[in-house]
């Protein structure tokens, strides 16, 4: 589903040079639900960000989907990002203006579906959240966990092979957390592969596989990991 | 066809949640519309009303006062003497006594009917005293009719109250009275109640000395000289002889008569613009106003579009993220602008065309073209689209990895 590798980002800012990632190799199978960890400026958002598509890399090759996507451009990012990627973030980023309804349908424009299959896959992927009586609601008339949920039905609706959570648990409270990362379980069991970057180790150890990203590199990875810093073959 | 993409239906509920700013810079566009037509209205009849053809020779054309102070001073000798040397300098087309200058502000009227009685109500009309020289020194056609001959000039004195026999009207004035030009020749029009005129003879065009009046095509020359001690004489020259003649006409009738001064000497082309001063000035505010406004209202579409941008930075990032393109953004800023645009040109148009019945009403302006309408409507939808183009860029420009970044 992704393979990185030797992938390296290097950001300079006046005239430093900061490697977030160096050498980075990694593959993830379809189907495999992952959690990736590691101490704050490791590399986890810069890996994130990459394997979403939501930033370029410097050097190296990172395939998803068993497509290149090195040299798309911004527009062949946009549309895979769109039909093949679904985003979780921390803060949910709903969009405030807009009703549950409106904010889950965002993705399925730009996909330019009609309103009739739109409409469908909306109130689908709404009901699977549990949210679906309340889609004229606004994301500030909900809880933190339910503002999840819908970000993960805006996620799904596109039905995406792949996942991409970004601390999809972190502004929540325990009970909330564990309902959302439920619900993300019952979606990797559903097919879908799914990326988890999270601080939370007992998160972590309810996934199928682990790595632990330090100084931009998998520097360690748990035993049963297929994932290792060389490229599994 | 689906046009889903475009986003138009949460783009307008997105904004009916969030609408102060919005409706503001709606209210704005209307405001500048309505302001903007309607003054474009009044600068453009105004420069209609100031591109209107005198009927003269304006560019050849210049004329002088002279006066006699002396007791023994011979009004009559002079005038006849004056304009005899007058149009016999070489580059003088012909020269004529006449009693007031057209478009200068000053002169006389009259009022001229078709019966005889003083309840009956006639048409005015500017009077310009000339002899048989004036159709050439005024560059008037005759369209109809005759010219006076030498024999009908008569010697008009001071206080006369009297009128010729004969008299020669402009176009819109035979079409005022009689709805046509040659039914006019032959015809009596009553002066001063009770006097008898015969229309002779119709020429094109001779505007009044009133700019700003409603009779400005009337006018009508009796044929008169005058023996005034003060009087007038209008000079026509040759193509670019004016300026040239000026101070030769004038050194030459100081040097002729002892006795009397020359003086006020001006061209009509000064006389015109003298005359259209207030309505230049008012076309210069106008534009001016109009420029700025237009501006205004760009640069609040411009602060909107950057103030909605900057506030909406992570939404965007997310909206990138979640697969739209760079276009996609661009275009949801500018549609968006489009829609606010919208709403104020509805606005705009009610009160545009509410604001003009209303100085049509009270300053007897002339309605406004339904086409400045359409024409205002999609301009303002230009500068909406060219004052939110740089935010939009800004915006299109924000990374998709936002969405991942604590702001």
């Amino acid at each position: 589903m992704l393979t990185m590798q030797s992938l390296t980002k290097t950001y300079v800012t006046d005239n430093v040079q900061t490697h977030a990632l160096r050498e980075f190799n990694l593959q993830v199978n379809e189907g495999d639900f992952v959690a990736v960890t590691g101490p704050s400026g490791s590399g986890k958002t810069t890996f994130l960000n990459i394997a979403g598509l939501l930033e370029t890399f410097n050097q190296g090759t990172y395939t998803l989907d068993g497509q290149n996507v090195s040299a798309l451009n911004d527009k062949q990012r946009s549309k895979v990002r769109n039909e093949k990627i679904g985003f979780i973030f921390q803060n949910f980023n709903l969009i405030p203006d807009l009703n549950l309804y409106d904010n889950v349908d965002v993705p399925l424009r730009y996909r330019g579906f009609n309103a009739q299959e739109r409409k469908r896959r909306i109130e689908q992927s709404l009901e699977r959240v549990g949210l679906a009586k309340r889609m004229q609601h606004l994301p500030s008339q909900l809880s933190g966990g339910q503002q999840q949920r819908v970000a993960i039905a805006r996620a799904l609706a596109g039905e995406p092979r792949f996942l991409l959570a970004d601390e999809p648990t972190g502004n929540l409270d325990t009970k909330m957390a564990h309902s959302v990362m439920a619900l993300l379980t019952e979606i990797n069991q559903n097919g879908t592969t799914i990326v988890m970057v999270t601080h939370d180790p007992e998160l972590a150890a309810q996934t199928q596989r682990n790595i632990f990203v330090r100084d931009g590199k998998v520097s360690e990875t748990t035993p049963e990991l297929v994932v290792t810093d060389k490229i599994a073959v | 066809m689906n046009l889903s993409y475009l986003e138009l239906g949460p783009m307008w509920r997105a904004l009916m949640r969030n609408k102060v700013g919005a409706l503001l810079i709606a209210i704005q566009i209307a405001v500048t519309m309505t302001i903007v037509l309607n003054s474009i209205s009044i600068v453009v009849e105004r420069d209609k009303m100031m591109q209107r053809a005198s009927g003269l020779d304006e560019q050849n054309t210049f004329y002088l006062t002279s006066t006699g102070y002396t007791s023994d001073f011979n009004a009559q000798n002079t005038v006849t003497e004056d304009l005899l040397a007058i149009r016999a300098i070489p580059g003088v087309v012909d020269a004529i006594q006449l009693n007031a200058i057209p478009i200068s502000g000053g002169g006389w009227s009259m009022s001229l009917a078709t019966e005889a009685g003083p309840d009956v109500e006639g048409t005015g009309t500017a009077v310009y005293m000339v002899d048989e020289h004036g159709l050439e020194t005024l560059d008037l056609d005759l369209i109809a009719g005759r010219n006076f001959t030498a024999n009908e000039i008569r010697w008009r004195q001071a206080a006369q109250p009297d009128w010729p026999e004969t008299v020669i009207i402009t176009e819109a004035l035979a079409l005022t009275i009689f709805d046509n030009v040659d039914a006019a020749v032959g015809q009596t029009v009553y002066i001063g109640n009770d006097e008898p005129m015969t229309i002779i003879g119709v020429i094109d065009q001779l505007q009044a000395p009133w700019v700003g009046w409603n009779n400005l095509e009337h006018s009508m020359l009796s044929p008169e000289n005058m023996a005034f001690n003060s009087t007038r004489y209008l000079i026509r020259t040759e193509d670019g002889e004016r300026d040239r003649l000026m101070p030769i006409v004038e050194e030459m009738l100081a040097a002729r008569t002892s006795g009397r001064i020359i003086r006020n000497m001006d061209t009509l082309t000064a006389t015109r613009d003298r005359s259209y001063r207030q309505h230049n000035a008012m076309i210069k505010i106008l534009l001016t106003v109009i420029v700025c406004l237009t501006l205004i209202t760009a640069l609040g579409i411009v602060g909107l579009a950057s103030f909605s941008v900057q506030k909406r930075i992570k939404q965007i990032g997310t909206k990138r993220a979640l697969g739209a393109s760079q276009a996609s953004v661009m275009r949801y800023f500018m549609l968006e602008n489009g829609m606010i645009s919208t709403v104020g040109l509805v606005l705009g148009t009610g009160l545009t065309i509410g604001l003009n019945m209303l100085l049509v009403n009270w300053f007897n302006l002339t309605p406004l073209d339904w086409m400045y309408i359409p024409i205002g409507v999609i301009s303002l939808l230009i500068v909406g689209q060219i004052a939110v183009l740089g935010p939009a860029r800004r915006a299109a420009n924000i990374a998709p990895a936002t969405a991942t970044r604590t702001l």
